[in-house]
């Protein structure tokens, strides 16, 4: 039994944490644009703690990527 | 294409240093990131020369990016501690921003040295995430004192205690990983273009995956670093 496609299809596994962080930063974009609708005067801290949130949104998807590129380069 | 992608990704030692005997194996990452300091340098040097009270060309470009970090830092932490840790979040922010887009300033043709951002080396960013959690503890620390700062760790009850010391592991190593896995995710991606259609393409989505990105990171790293400042001292 090869090792490597195992592991190729360990790492194409490891980066389906994406599907994850797309749905949470949609989420998160999706209701702040129905915030700065309506009320567009709040727009500069509707921005601010939206990017944040996206940024902690992604950290699993970049958790994900990491373990794959650690099961690509380390092991194969 | 494999083994090209590696050659991009991994660090080459460039040559090795004589420091009082020791021998320093000085890698291309160490070379930009020298580059990136001497630009920065001679920037501030340059913008700061003959300050005057009524502010010429140069010196508006100063104060202009002075009063955008000020005001930002004041936003996040308050307006009574802002001004010890406006300096450092400043600073780790332009760094982070040249660092992250000097790919595009690639210009010499051929083989050899290439300027690639360092912080697709997690050495890098880990030790920059060791730098703002030391900030972290050290603001901690000094506007709590230090009996303040360890009664901190037992609130809001003591059954809190394993989770309070366990945010100063899991801190670092999200604003490590994030800022390493996002640098490097966008310059895999942005070799692949290269190879993949030379003319053309990579000088439309290097704006998003090079400077967009970079910038974006940068400005995240920040943010997060004055947050963490910000539950540390209030």
């Amino acid at each position: 039994m090869t090792g490597t496609g195992i592991i190729a299809i360990a790492a194409a596994i490891a980066v389906f944490t994406g599907v994850g962080a797309g749905v949470g930063i949609g989420l998160a974009t999706g209701k702040a644009v129905e915030g700065i609708a309506r009320q567009p005067e709040a727009a500069g801290d509707i921005r601010t703690v939206t990017l944040l949130g996206a940024a902690l949104a992604e950290a699993t998807a970049i958790y994900g990527l990491v373990v794959a590129l650690v099961l690509i380069f380390l092991k194969m | 294409m494999g083994e090209k992608l590696v050659e991009a990704m991994e660090s080459h030692k460039m040559f090795t240093m004589n420091l009082f005997g020791l021998k320093i194996p000085v890698s291309d990452v160490i070379v930009s990131m020298w580059v990136v300091m001497a630009v920065m340098i001679i920037f501030a040097i340059i913008l700061t020369r003959k300050l005057t009270s009524v502010p010429n060309k140069k010196q508006n470009v100063a104060e202009t990016i002075v009063e955008f970090i000020n005001n930002m830092v004041k936003d996040a932490i308050g307006p009574h501690h802002w001004k010890a840790f406006a300096p450092y979040l400043g600073t780790i922010m332009l760094f982070l921003i040249f660092a992250n887009t000097i790919s595009i300033f690639n210009v010499i043709p051929g083989e050899g040295f290439k300027l690639r951002p360092p912080t697709r080396n997690i050495n890098v960013t880990v030790c920059m995430a060791l730098m703002s959690i030391c900030v972290v503890i050290y603001a901690g620390i000094r506007y709590k004192k230090f009996s303040g700062w360890l009664k901190s760790f037992i609130e809001p009850s003591p059954v809190m205690l394993p989770f309070n010391i366990l945010e100063y592991f899991i801190k670092p190593t999200s604003l490590a990983l994030r800022l390493f896995g996002n640098i490097l995710g966008a310059f895999i991606v942005m070799e692949l273009i290269y190879m993949a259609l030379p003319i053309f393409a990579p000088a439309a989505l290097s704006i998003y995956f090079d400077l967009f990105d970079g910038i974006l990171q940068a400005y995240v790293f920040m943010l997060l670093s004055c947050l963490y400042i910000a539950e540390a001292v209030e």
